[in-house]
């Protein structure tokens, strides 16, 4: 009877990669698409669909804006360095220095940004936002951010949901935002992919793709999703309908890991053979061909099996410490990893337990109480993370809140300094940057004011942990996409002919 | 830590009590050496002093004299306001939001001039000590939809009793004439109006046919006798009128409809007001807005704007700042600072949420820092309108409120793991 007893999933999915990844597969934290679609052997079924599944319609255009020199200011680098008066030089898309004093002389043609008074710090990067998938203005046509027919829907994607004329991108941005974390709601267990998306104007949200991001999931526990079935009189209608139906969606992801791994093995065994040996009697047979038909492919199983992978990364929404104990139960049966919990009121409550496994918390500063689940909802929260050693980032959640996420940031670092809790600067700016692009697997491209990085940067009119402080540019790759002094039409189509300067 | 250790000794007498006795009247305070904002134009105090005795304030200023038994408290480097009033708010009738038994906003009829929602006032929410941490003192408790939506309440957000902490509990009528609750009960803009108009056409016919109406005389009127009763008061022009309405043209219906029938108009929401500032500032009726509320969210509001509140007072328009909201009251400064960012002057957003919000709805003695004034001070570590500002004393009527919350004792609880309960020790 011992093939009755479900493998562990670690094995199994140890022996798939071993099967199909190639032993110098780039690291998947820094490249994960290229691990998907450019170096990934054919053989690899899942990665082929992924592949196609890119289409490169529509893809980013490179842009060469001209190199920028921002100086005289007080840089905020979010890895622990502060120059004032420093300087930052945008050059090819990246950072090409920073540091203190007034920065190198400068080539013919650079833009010369006096930035006296004014204070510079890495874009901000909200890793939870349901911009573009509920816009506004609120509509039927527009609502749609959850796919409630089903509480399992991993094959949806956010990016087949954006609409990139919601006017809510451009007031992002003028908050000083340049990256943000597209999900689908909460309504679903798994709600489906979201797409990590740079706020630049383009036609669509595969031109807004940040480079090289990974893919990641959004699920749900809690109290939204057995709210929204048990109004369908459906399932999941409580807590451990919730958890039944997540374990069973995950036991289906592992037999279809080992249904396509059978047949992989079974078509290079044949591949081997042919190549070996002559045709036998029996492999001509009419009939065995039977066995090279592959599996029928399923999407959303598919989905999943990247997550036991490791090549999807897990964006959890849930807000009470016994939902995040629980659902780390679900992730050790299945040998998956939780990459950050979101929203996560409770997270105070078992920050010993997420620091210990790395996992993040995306959270508010102060936004609790309008549920069950948010009740216990403290301003310490990302403030007592920190202090135990976990990622805390603060994220928005909401197109208004998203335009004030350094007033987050500035509140819960107040907040935590009267609660006793050592925490600089650097620790706020890292919430709104650092952590975040963590949460999003970017962390290697943005977030801090370091050589190399992505240029996107937000140059300040004062301190950004001020509530007076406004963004006056805001900069994606080098260009320049917001001038707070030089008004321009608005970004959105929609807008025109309606906003007026 | 902000929640000092006397505040739990407090928690658990008060707890034990079943039913709380009166309470002793507070010494008398002096707060000296402070930055003290004064009511209207009047530059702010750089070092001074105000005396709270018997409930109110005694005296501003730097002389005056001071009652024996008075505690001195040295404010040096600090900022005092008058208390907060949020001028629309759910404190004290939600506790959680999703929960219908803990939220006393869903009213799910259009045309219910005559509820009250200080029938629903519970000064033991836990939401009430939250509010009161943030500076806020008063409330204006409304309801939250409906045509006729019902009467709202003014109330000190302190207080063992809803009959301690209610100060005024009909204080205006509330009309939600905004997209999602009044076009959507009736389906049309012109519908919505149509109601409002139709009730208050009853209610000036009432008011002059009693008798025939008592005798069934009457033709036939489109409220009950209950709703025309509390629709007397606006018609009669002493009760505000609260109209909640954002679309520019919405805005300009309401002072029209003002007109016509002579009511004491105040504007809510006003997404648009920006655009109709002159109209507004010439019938001088204030307008109630949150500035955080700047997106165009809804076919009714698409030229909402982030500066809505500096355009309407740099047009002469009394702007009052609320929150709308039940958990987010204690971050009125956070509203009104925003306000700031987006260029209101800075001493008219403190006005918009504490002096306007009183004149507007006639609460005499509240929102200002003035000899013979409510008691409701704040003592700030700075500019109020700061992140960086901690709340420091909260008064209200003379007596000073614990800071402690819900929130503070789970951060006491948690403030160390494991945490260690009674059973477990």
């Amino acid at each position: 009877m011992s093939f009755l007893r479900p493998l562990p999933a670690r094995a199994l999915l140890a022996a798939a990669l071993c099967a199909c990844a190639p032993a110098e597969a780039p690291s998947r934290s820094t490249t994960p698409h290229a691990n998907l679609i450019a170096t990934a052997p054919p053989a690899d079924p899942f990665a082929e669909h992924e592949a196609s599944a890119r289409s490169p319609i529509d893809a980013p255009v490179a842009r060469h804006p001209p190199p920028t020199l921002i100086r005289h200011a007080t840089v905020l680098t979010a890895a622990g360095k502060r120059y004032e008066p420093g300087f930052v030089l945008l050059k090819y898309g990246s950072i090409a220095a920073v540091g203190a004093g007034d920065g190198p002389s400068t080539p013919e043609g650079t833009v010369v940004v006096d930035a006296k008074g004014q204070f510079v710090t890495p874009g901000i990067i909200d890793p939870h936002s349901h911009i573009g998938v509920y816009p506004v203005p609120k509509t039927v046509a527009h609502d749609d951010g959850n796919e409630l027919i089903d509480p399992l829907t991993a094959s949806a994607r956010a990016e087949d949901s954006f609409w990139p004329q919601d006017p809510a991108i451009e007031r992002a941005v003028a908050g000083g935002v340049t990256t943000i974390g597209v999900l689908p709601g909460s309504g679903n267990l798994i709600g489906g992919r979201g797409v990590v998306l740079h706020l630049v104007p383009e036609r669509g949200a595969r031109a807004m793709r940040f480079p090289g991001a990974p893919e990641i999931l959004k699920m749900a526990c809690g109290e939204n999703p057995k709210r929204t079935y048990r109004e369908q009189k459906r399932a999941p209608a409580s807590r451990m309908g919730n958890l039944r139906l997540l374990r069973d969606a995950f036991v289906k992801a592992q037999k279809y890991v080992r249904d396509w791994e059978t047949w992989t093995k079974k078509q290079r065994a044949q591949a081997a053979g042919k190549e070996s040996a002559p045709p036998t009697q029996a492999s001509a047979r009419p009939g065995s061909d039977g066995d090279s038909k592959p599996p029928d492919r399923d999407l959303a199983l598919e989905t999943l099996a990247l997550v036991l992978r490791g090549d999807i990364l897990v964006e959890w929404h849930c807000y009470q410490a016994d939902d995040m104990l629980a659902a780390l139960a679900v992730a050790d049966e299945f040998g998956f990893k939780v990459r950050a919990f979101h929203h996560a009121l409770e997270a105070y409550k078992i920050r010993d337990v997420l620091a210990r496994r790395g996992i993040a918390v995306a959270t508010w500063d102060d936004w609790w109480g309008f549920k069950m689940e948010a009740y216990d909802g403290i301003p310490e929260n990302a403030a007592l993370l920190t202090e135990a050693g976990a990622r805390a980032a603060m994220h928005s959640d909401s197109p208004v809140a998203i335009q004030i996420l350094n007033q987050a940031a500035s509140k819960a670092l107040v907040a935590g300094r009267a609660a006793g809790v050592k925490l600089d600067e650097d620790d706020a700016i890292r919430w709104l940057t650092a952590n975040a692009a963590w949460v999003l697997g970017i962390e290697d491209q943005v977030g801090t004011l370091e050589v190399g990085k992505r240029a996107d940067v937000v140059v300040w009119n004062r301190h950004p942990l001020s509530t007076y402080a406004r963004a006056m540019r805001v900069y994606i790759d080098g260009r320049l996409v917001f001038d707070a002094n030089q008004p321009e039409p608005p970004w959105s189509d929609f807008e025109l002919g309606i906003r007026r300067p | 830590m902000r929640a000092p250790a006397r505040c739990i000794g407090l928690a658990i007498a008060l707890g034990s009590t079943a039913i709380p006795a009166r309470a002793e009247p507070p010494a008398p305070v002096v707060i000296e050496h402070a930055k003290v904002y004064l009511p209207g134009d009047r530059a702010p105090l750089e070092d001074g002093t105000v005396v709270l005795a018997g409930g109110a304030i005694l005296s501003v200023g730097a002389a005056g004299a001071i009652p024996a038994g008075a505690r001195t408290l040295d404010a040096r480097g600090k900022v005092v306001t008058a208390g907060l009033i949020d001028a629309d708010c759910d404190v004290g009738v939600v506790d959680v939001e999703h929960e219908p038994q803990a939220n006393d906003t869903d009213v799910r009829e259009a045309l219910t001039p005559a509820l009250r929602m200080a029938d629903a006032y519970n000064p033991l929410s836990v939401l009430v000590p939250v509010a009161r941490s943030g500076g806020v003192t008063s409330a204006v408790v409304a309801p939250r939809r409906g045509l006729l939506g019902g009467r709202s309440l003014f109330a000190n957000l302190a207080g063992e009793s809803a009959s301690e902490a209610v100060v005024r509990p009909a204080l205006a009528q509330y009309a939600h004439l905004d997209e999602e609750s009044g076009q959507a009960a009736t389906g049309t803009r012109g519908a919505m109006w149509l109601v409002i108009r139709e009730a208050l056409e009853d209610a000036r016919f009432y008011a002059t046919h009693k008798p025939q109406y008592d005798a069934n005389g009457a033709r036939q009127l489109s409220l009950h006798r209950a709703g025309l009763e509390a629709l007397l008061p606006v018609v009669r022009g002493e009760e505000p009128l609260v109209i909640e309405a954002h679309r520019a043209s919405d805005i300009e219906t309401a002072l029209l409809l003002a007109d016509e029938f002579r009511l004491r108009l105040v504007l809510s929401g006003a997404s648009e007001a920006w655009m109709v500032a002159g109209e507004i500032a010439r019938r001088k009726v204030p307008v109630i807005v949150d500035p955080l509320e700047d997106l165009p969210e809804r076919f009714d509001r698409l030229h909402a704007r982030p500066d809505n509140a500096a355009l309407l007072s740099r047009n002469g328009v009394s702007v009052i700042i609320a929150t709308f909201s039940a958990y987010g009251v204690r971050l009125l400064w956070q509203h009104a600072g925003n306000a700031v960012r987006m260029g209101l002057d800075h001493d008219a957003a403190l006005r918009a949420i504490t002096e306007a919000p009183a004149d507007a709805f006639g609460l005499r003695g509240y929102g200002r820092i003035e000899p013979a004034a409510v008691g409701n001070v704040v003592v700030w570590s700075g500019d109020p309108f700061l992140t960086s500002t901690q709340v420091e004393h909260v008064f209200v009527r003379g007596r000073e409120q614990p800071l402690q919350t819900r929130q503070t004792l789970l951060l006491q609880r948690y403030r160390n793991l494991p945490v260690e309960r009674a059973a477990a020790r």
